[in-house]
């Protein structure tokens, strides 16, 4: 068991302060660095924990944007009716989280420092272009989620810094997004591979704009821009799977892990594409009626 | 490493415990308070839920709570649950429905269909599925814990 | 029928399930005691390694900590084994497998032991290891015990193998594989020993054996016997992995070092790297039939892993050899079996005790012959199946309750055509699979299997069964106290089943084999016979008539002129002259020697089965390969249900670890390291089950059974696995014959 000095702030003032000791971490929900840290994964000599910051536990529509407090909990976002408005691919992602009890405690800017490939809402925040509030002592970044994931577990968080919170702006016209995981169960399932799309059509029912972010299948999460650019334009059909299976092909080369290995991984991730795509445009034809 | 002090509510009951932070609350429970009756199955990964108690009306994996995150909180285990000295319905219908074999996950599946009821008092056996599949129990088949959540629900428990 | 009787075959309430809704139950792990100290293992870190060094100095000078013990530190046996006494409680020159005990750390708080942990310096120098079975067998592979790594070659014949296969129009050849997994108990090991005074020690255990346990601290610490007191604590699930030793023998050590109270408790990680789990087999498996179904002959080759030590290797092949031929009839059978060493973690006890991979084998075979000839595989089924009065290959003759065999196919044929009518989620394909299943009972010829159980009237009108081996939370106790009510006429509230305390109870044996309901059944019957006839003569003395002139019925004493006393008042008035009524009765698992066949290997053969088949509906997504079983039936014979809402847990909570066998599980090696969490090996959870699922309870009396019951602790997985994969063949056409059933092998990416 690690030891360390525990500091708990009340006001992000004093979450600046407390982060700014030199090897300071954050702990928000819990659900990934207590387990760790009791297995000696990892030790740190001062842990801040964030549960007295009320100040950054939120959902808000500003208008143009929709704002997402770093310690907003997975259950949270899956209960949010904006979010289901605005972002239902986030809402299905959070819902798929875990358990009751994990989706509780675990937050979203927790899933995103933790920088996990297999994280479930990075795929559906990547897919709204989603930026990040990054705040210090030292002032205040933004920077888009898609340039903070690093690798594995690595970000662009700088020592003294945290995630204050998440923003995206919503889509507008005949639009529709979709989140669908792999498991190797149904219950507290990790994804062996999951996916979000969000996809735009147009008034002749083309694609105008396609977003698709894929889990599990590289080092980070990541947004598959040829994918993207292959079906820019074309009609949703059947057909376009011959179009995802070529380009998957030239974007993702994931790895055999205890978890699945990469020939199924690759495949996976083209028949997940294909689905969430025929659903987001399923959402899209909907709403362009 | 400094101790802290932590003051929340405990089945009701105002209680503050001085401890080494890098606690767990199952740690606290089990070693300082002697509430034994959430259990550590899965080494503290959050796997199982046999751990699971109830903070702020919702139920967590004390084993994954750092016990300095626990201040200002309301937390109900298993012990606090009857009232009055009566049992809670769940209480009886577990045992009506023969629901307990083994037992070492029976206070957190309890506590967890608590939750569950408290915010849905007519579970479909889907959402009942939904919200059990974070507590482990390799007895039961969990048949018969849904056809106990149902007899609570329900109603229709012998006194 | 119904009416005949009072208690046995009602759904009651089990009496521990209180303490257990309320926290109240005290297992190992919960048990208050006044200055316990804390006790940690320190494991090998590697799969194979001869140990050079062990310095312990700087451990020692850490405060708080109590002691730290190494093999040398052992008084007695530094070895045990509950066939073989080949395990190390600490290992000694050489680690054989990765988590193997090398030190004993006690101390006074986790943290000083944590940190004397991290400082024991134990110089390794590593050596090749081996884990596959096969390779392991050969003689060039690294040799890990000094008789090589073939500790068990069964080779069983029946018939003419040779002539068999020529009998034959069509033969199938194939390869099973089985992976190694975890029994799963939520309660992982534990064990709590307290030293006493006058050299006496006392041990809470988490086990199905309390009086191994007791021998084997005894033979550690070098004690009388009857110096060591093993007590039961609640126990939170065992499914055969605790009949292995719990941590008892190096808790007891501690204790015995420090002289004061010691508790060890295995992490889940410990639990899965250094406890014993189900045996991972590759199955060579080859059958002839003739073109009208009939199967001619049967060889087949097993490799069994049982890792770096015996347990219970030896004992699981006999059932697994001798089920292999499943509940079929095949007059010429080769069956060579080998049980091998391995750097793998151990394999032992674990509920089926191989007859979940016999199955896998042969009841995929035969849905494939089935397939092969064109037949439908309940038509093949019943062609084949064993009738009464028939032998299995091992020569052992079925009795009459071999009738359910047919029964079980009847069942299952109307469930797969209902299950079949199931309209079919869109984007899925659908399949229907059965298996059909023979459990052996019992612990086999030719080794004590022996039973012994107490009554004891008290004063107060209850009686107190003194059982003699412990409920391992599937309900046990309930089941006695069932079965000692009917016997004695008493309302179930009047019984009550005491805990296990090695002190001053009866040696009732192993909980395990399915056969604890038979076997303490049967001795509390014969029990309750003989506390009626103590409490008749003394009634007569206290009545001053012949004691033959009183009749027992239903806790009252009937004169001849039909008065009624109730038997309080007689124990009350002995109770005054300091009698308590007692009895004991001792049952023996029967192999009488006329039909038992002799000349196998000792622990075989296995001579009472029991049946059942069970039914899977599956859905499969044919572009993933992700299978959901949506509907399952399970048609089970029990002899005479006992207790109703028992019977049916054990069958639900049996067909889950089934079909957890069947998708999920797999202890995996990667990058030199086991899966050892429950985040990477997946028991199923409540998603994960089917939602349409159905018990069918047959009773067809167990002559030799108490009020015709047979076990129902082991049969309810056996069956799932196969069913299962033969519901996959059935809908996309895939023979899946390596578990678990993952989407990979479903579409043919892996194997």
């Amino acid at each position: 068991m690690q030891e360390f000095n525990y500091h708990r702030p009340i006001t992000i003032t004093e979450l600046k302060e407390c982060l700014s000791i030199p090897g300071a971490r954050i702990l928000a929900g819990g659900t990934d660095i207590v387990p760790r840290m009791r297995q000696g994964k990892f030790s740190v000599p001062a842990l801040v924990d964030t549960s007295g910051v009320k100040a950054m536990r939120f959902i808000e529509d500003q208008g143009s944007e929709i704002v997402l407090g770093a310690l907003t909990t997975h259950q949270e976002a899956a209960d949010s009716p904006l979010l289901q408005n605005i972002n239902p691919a986030l809402v299905t992602a959070a819902e798929s989280i875990g358990c009751q009890q994990t989706r509780c405690r675990g937050t979203l800017g927790g899933n995103i420092a933790n920088a996990s490939p297999a994280a479930d809402t990075l795929p559906a925040l990547l897919i709204f272009d989603a930026t990040l509030l990054l705040q210090s002592l030292e002032g205040e970044r933004r920077i888009p989620l898609e340039e903070f994931l690093l690798g594995p577990g690595q970000t662009d968080l700088l020592e003294g810094e945290f995630i204050h919170s998440i923003s995206f702006k919503p889509m507008i016209g005949s639009w529709g997004a979709a989140f669908i995981k792999i498991g190797k169960r149904s219950g507290m399932a990790i994804s062996v591979a999951n996916t979000a799309v969000a996809v735009e059509l147009n008034d002749k029912g083309k694609i105008s704009d396609i977003r698709i972010a894929l889990g599990s299948v590289a080092p980070t999460v990541i947004r598959c821009r040829k994918i993207e650019q292959a079906l820019l334009g074309k009609e949703p059909e059947p057909a376009l799977m011959k179009e995802i299976h070529k380009a998957c092909q030239e974007e993702i080369s994931p790895i055999t892990d205890i978890r699945s290995s990469a020939e199924y991984r690759n495949h996976a991730a083209e028949v997940i594409i294909h689905r969430a795509l025929e659903s987001a445009v399923e959402q899209a034809k909907e709403r362009g009626r | 490493m400094k101790t802290i002090t932590v003051s929340f509510l405990l089945n009701g009951k105002k209680t503050s415990v001085t401890s080494l932070p890098n606690r767990t609350l199952l740690d606290v429970l089990r070693e300082d308070l002697g509430l034994t009756g959430a259990k550590d199955a899965c080494g503290g990964e959050g796997e199982c839920g046999a751990c699971t108690v109830i903070m702020n009306g919702n139920p967590v994996n004390s084993c994954m709570i750092f016990i300095g995150q626990i201040e200002g909180t309301q937390i109900t285990t298993i012990e606090g649950l009857m009232e009055k000295g009566e049992f809670h319905r769940l209480q009886k219908s577990f045992v009506e429905a023969g629901a307990v074999q083994c037992g070492f996950c029976t206070p957190g599946a309890i506590l967890t269909a608590k939750t569950l009821l408290d915010n849905n008092p007519h579970p479909t056996d889907h959402e009942i599925r939904e919200g059990l599949s974070g507590n482990l129990c390799r007895c039961t088949g969990y048949n018969k814990m849904i056809d106990a959540i149902h007899l609570a629900e329900q109603g229709g428990l012998d006194d | 029928m119904t009416d005949r009787f009072l208690t046995v075959g009602k759904s009651l309430h089990r009496k521990d399930a209180w303490d257990k809704t309320t926290g109240k139950a005290l297992y190992t792990a919960d048990i208050p005691i006044e200055n316990l100290r804390v006790g940690m293992i320190v494991r090998s870190p590697h799969h194979y390694a001869r140990i050079l060094d062990i310095d312990k100095k700087q451990s020692l000078e850490i405060p708080g900590v109590l002691a730290v013990l190494m093999s040398d530190d052992i008084p007695g046996d530094k070895v045990f084994g509950p066939l073989i006494p080949d395990q190390p409680s600490l290992a000694r020159d050489v680690v054989r497998h990765l988590g193997e005990p090398v030190v004993l750390i006690i101390a006074e708080t986790k943290r000083a032991a944590q940190e004397a942990a991290n400082q024991i310096q134990v110089s390794y120098e590593p050596l090749g290891a081996v884990f596959d079975p096969v390779q392991a067998a050969r003689e060039d592979a690294p040799q890990l015990h000094q008789d090589g790594n073939v500790i068990t070659a069964l080779n069983i014949k029946d018939g003419d193998i040779e002539k068999g296969f020529q009998d034959a129009d069509h033969i199938l050849d194939d390869t099973y594989t089985l992976p190694r997994i975890h029994p799963g108990y939520m309660e992982p090991e534990t064990s709590l020993a307290v030293w006493g005074e006058d050299q006496t020690i006392t041990v809470w255990v988490s086990s199905q054996h309390p009086f191994t346990d007791q021998r084997f601290i005894a033979a550690a610490l070098d004690l009388p016997v009857e110096n060591v007191r093993v007590k039961s604590g609640v126990i939170g699930g065992a499914f055969g992995g605790k009949e292995d030793s719990s941590l008892s023998i190096l808790a007891a050590l501690g204790a015995w070092a420090i002289k004061g109270a010691v508790r060890l408790v295995n992490t889940r990680r410990e639990s899965f790297i250094a406890h014993p789990k189900r045996h991972p087999a590759q199955i060579h498996y080859k059958l002839g039939a003739m073109s009208d179904g009939t199967f001619t002959a049967l060889k087949a080759e097993v490799h069994m892993d049982t890792g770096a030590y015996a347990s219970y290797g030896p004992a699981v092949a006999a059932i697994l050899t001798e089920t292999l031929a499943g509940a079929y009839r095949i007059p010429n059978v080769q069956v060579e079996s080998f049980v091998v060493y391995t750097n793998s973690p151990l394999s032992g006890a674990m509920r089926g005790f191989g007859s979940p991979q016999s199955h896998f084998a042969v009841e995929s075979m035969v849905d494939s012959m089935a397939e092969e000839i064109g037949m439908d595989p309940v038509q093949i089924r019943r062609a084949n199946i064993l009738k009464v009065g028939e032998k299995m290959f091992t020569g052992v003759t079925l009795n009459e309750t071999a009738n359910a065999l047919p029964i079980c196919l009847d069942k299952a044929q109307e469930i797969m055509d209902r299950f079949r009518a199931v309209e079919v989620s869109p984007g899925k394909k659908a399949g229907v699979g059965m298996a059909l299943a023979a459990q052996s009972m019992g612990l086999g010829a030719n080794v004590p299997d022996d039973s012994t159980h107490r009554l004891e009237w008290a004063p107060d009108g209850k009686v107190l069964i003194h059982l003699g081996a412990p409920d391992l939370g599937q309900g046990l106790a309930m089941a006695v106290e069932q079965i000692t009510a009917e016997a004695l006429g008493l309302p179930y509230s009047q019984v009550e089943s005491l805990p296990l305390d090695t002190l001053d109870r009866p040696n009732g044996n192993v909980t395990c084999a399915s056969r604890m309901t038979y076997m303490a059944g049967n001795a509390l019957i014969d029990a309750s016979e003989k506390l009626i006839q103590d409490l008749l003569a003394h009634a007569g003395e206290i009545l001053e008539v012949p004691a033959k002139m009183l009749v027992y019925k239903e806790g009252q004493i009937i004169k001849e002129d039909g008065k009624k006393l109730p038997v309080v008042e007689f124990l009350g008035r002995l109770a005054e002259k300091s009698i308590t009524l007692t009895s004991e009765s001792t049952f023996s698992f029967p192999y009488p020697e006329e039909t038992t066949p002799q000349g196998l290997p000792i622990g075989m053969p296995h001579v009472l089965y029991c049946f059942g088949a069970q039914v899977a509906r599956v859905e499969v997504d044919p572009d993933l390969g992700t299978v959901e079983v949506t509907h399952f039936a399970a048609i089970h014979d029990v002899g005479k249900v006992i207790s109703q809402s028992g019977v049916e847990g054990q069958i639900e909570g049996g067909v889950a670890t089934g079909l957890g066998y069947a998708l999920y599980e797999t202890m995996l090696r990667k990058d030199d390291q086991w899966v050892d969490s429950f985040t990477e090996y997946l028991l199923p959870t409540s998603k994960d089950l089917p939602t349409h699922y159905e018990s069918i309870i047959l009773e067809i009396p167990e002559a030799s059974g108490p009020y015709g019951a047979k076990g129902i602790g082991e049969i309810p997985l056996v069956p799932t696995a196969p069913a299962v994969a033969n519901a996959v063949k059935n809908a996309v056409g895939v023979r899946v014959k390596k578990l678990p059933i993952t989407p990979e092998r479903v579409l043919g990416f892996i194997d």
